[in-house]
């Protein structure tokens, strides 16, 4: 065994552009092993295209990103990716096991079909979710939170050591809630790094241990204690947030997502011409 | 003509096996390769590239005065994809949405495919006879020599589905987290697409560019209704395909006047509404039963309590937020 990096995940000046308006600008971000991280910010913020660059799913305009010290071509094993619920058609004609073994679709390579052994894997990730009676269900058969436990238990099935789940508690009922909670805890009480997109500000300080906070700049990311502070969340969200003075800050009452000011976007999409022209 | 009769012309009589063996591996493969084309909405592509692949047949004939079905076909699929990278160039670079960009792409090649073809006509080249067949099908022309291109080329498209299953059903349900375990999507999108355009020009000859679009989506809409497996959905709307391309070509070789293309449409419509109608599960006749059932049910007070306690067997919330990762 060697020893174990302590830097799961590295992003250094990294510069996302879709077509002429900058999603992301110069972000820098650290993620320790073992540590439990949500990403928070207003909707446009580039949330999700800070997973999908990640992920090398979107092609960065500049800057680049190291998990476990290498590229991400790399370290695909190692990851596991939990995408938004909603991209994708939950009428497709499979089934709960069928979806849950996806996840060991990298494993198997080209080719090769899953088998007695992926099934048994899947069943495993699924009663983890508490999804094993389901096993055989018709995927359009399942509630909301149902299809985020599924989900779930793919990225399970990935056996992966870094997480990325891109908005886990979206639209997802208080059992489903508690239990990717439970589930999170539990990954990272065996080790595992977990990333997770967050909308929900009341709940940072109770689920996570890091927080980044993110609008097209990296505003603040640190120990949830440090940086998960009120003149921050105003740097991020643009002052229009109401604050209760009391411990924990709340958002609006409903912890919903809150407009981006109209000020905010003008700085990054002038940098982005910058960033096209390589820097 | 009984029906009798009809089988046993259907292994004598030389022309109707042709025709009919044409037709069937046409529905084959167009069937099962046309449940991906429905999953992945990508219906009205097929309607755009079979109406584009008309110019391609003729300018295949005009350069090589040659309509041996090798090269028709290959007139027919470099535009068909030539049509489907204008579509997806039309998207990517402007901001004309999917369906304008079909449609637009879809009359400007039928467009100059029907005034090249009426150019042809009035080549006075004898050997152009036969060409306008393409626009409504005929079946009853088809030859063994057809019948073989088509076998050998669908043939190699079901292959290399069955090879790509797996990856293609990755592309067809998540294609983000597909990308993210290291599979080259876009390749993969490419493959599946190109054998979705040999499916269709395969058909060209027999069912016709205004129409072959519709041996496409139809099976594979019908059979969406009969199951939830994408396994059983494939094979069952490769069976659909079969049974309308046959019964449509058989129609049309015995009644004279009608068209192929029109008459395996109508027998593949009669499968969707067959299905949609009376299909367990999803079909409108069940589901109107369902509920007037459920309606009932709930008038009577009683049973509806007793649903209310011992229905809903979800999963257990302790369970679940129990920890129930501690396995790892």
């Amino acid at each position: 065994m060697q020893v174990k990096p302590t830097t799961a995940v590295e992003v250094n000046d990294l510069t996302v552009a879709y077509r002429d308006q900058a999603v992301l600008w110069d972000v820098d971000l650290t993620i320790p092993e073992g540590s439990l991280t949500a990403i928070v910010g207003p909707n446009g913020a580039g949330k999700s295209t800070l997973l999908k660059t990640i992920l090398g799913l979107l092609k960065p305009a500049a800057g680049h990103v190291l998990i476990y010290g290498k590229p991400y071509t790399q370290q695909r094993r190692l990851v596991g990716y939990v995408p938004q619920r909603g991209s994708v058609d939950w009428d497709f004609p499979t089934t709960v096991e069928d979806v849950v073994m996806m996840g060991l679709y990298g494993r198997l390579g080209w080719i090769r079909r899953p088998g007695r052994r992926e099934r048994k894997l899947a069943l495993k990730a699924l009663e983890k979710v508490g999804m094993l009676e389901y096993a055989g269900r018709q995927i359009s058969q399942l509630s909301g939170g149902q299809q985020q436990r599924v989900f779930l238990a793919r990225a399970l099935a990935q056996d992966a050591r870094i997480y990325f789940m891109d908005e886990p508690f979206q639209g997802v009922d208080a059992t489903t809630e508690r239990a990717i909670v439970a589930l999170l805890h539990g990954l990272r009480q065996s080790g595992k790094t977990v990333v997770v997109v967050h909308h929900d500000l009341q709940t940072v300080p109770e689920y996570f241990d890091r927080v980044t906070l993110l609008n097209v700049q990296c505003i603040a990311s640190g120990p949830v204690a440090e940086v998960f502070n009120e003149e921050n969340l105003r740097r991020t969200y643009g002052g229009r947030i109401a604050f209760f003075h009391q411990p924990g800050f709340s958002a609006n009452g409903k912890g919903g997502e809150l407009p981006v000011p109209a000020g905010v976007p003008a700085v990054p999409a002038a940098a982005g011409e910058n960033g096209r022209n390589g820097r | 003509m009984n029906v009798s009769s009809l089988i046993t012309m259907l292994f004598t009589d030389y022309t109707l096996r042709t025709v009919a063996l044409g037709a069937a591996v046409l529905g084959i493969v167009s069937g099962a390769l046309g449940s991906f084309a429905l999953l992945r909405r990508q219906s009205l592509l097929g309607d755009a590239i079979s109406h584009a692949a008309l110019p391609g047949v003729v300018l295949a004939f005009l350069l090589t005065r040659s309509k041996a079905p090798l090269v028709l076909v290959a007139g027919a699929m470099i535009a068909g994809w030539l049509a489907t990278l204008l579509f997806m160039a039309i998207i990517r670079s402007t901001r004309i949405k999917e369906d304008s960009a079909l449609a637009f792409v879809l009359s400007t090649f039928f467009g100059l495919g029907l005034a090249l073809l009426t150019f042809t006509q009035r080549l006075p080249d004898s050997r152009q006879a036969g060409l306008e067949h393409f626009l409504f099908g005929q079946a009853a022309a088809l030859m063994v020599e057809d019948v073989l291109t088509m076998s050998l080329l669908g043939g190699l498209a079901l292959i290399l589905l069955g090879v790509f299953w797996k990856e293609f059903k990755l592309l067809s349900f998540d294609r983000d987290f597909g990308a993210s375990l290291g599979f080259p999507m876009a390749a993969l999108d490419v493959l599946l697409t190109t054998l979705l355009v040999t499916a269709i020009v395969i058909g060209l000859q027999a069912v016709g560019v205004v129409l072959m679009s519709a041996l496409i989506i139809a099976p594979a809409a019908a059979a969406r209704q009969w199951t939830d497996r994408l396994g059983v959905m494939t094979a069952l709307s490769a069976l659909f395909g079969a049974l309308s391309g046959l019964s449509g070509a058989l129609i049309s070789s015995l009644v004279p006047g009608f068209s192929t293309g029109p008459t395996v449409v109508l027998c593949a419509s009669a499968l969707v509404l067959f299905s949609l109608l009376l299909a367990p599960n999803r079909g409108l006749i069940w589901n109107g039963l369902r509920q007037r059932r459920s309606r009932l049910k709930l008038q009577a007070p009683e049973s509806s309590v007793l649903k209310i306690s011992t229905g809903l067997p979800g999963p257990a919330g302790g369970e679940a937020q129990g920890g129930g990762y501690e396995h790892l």
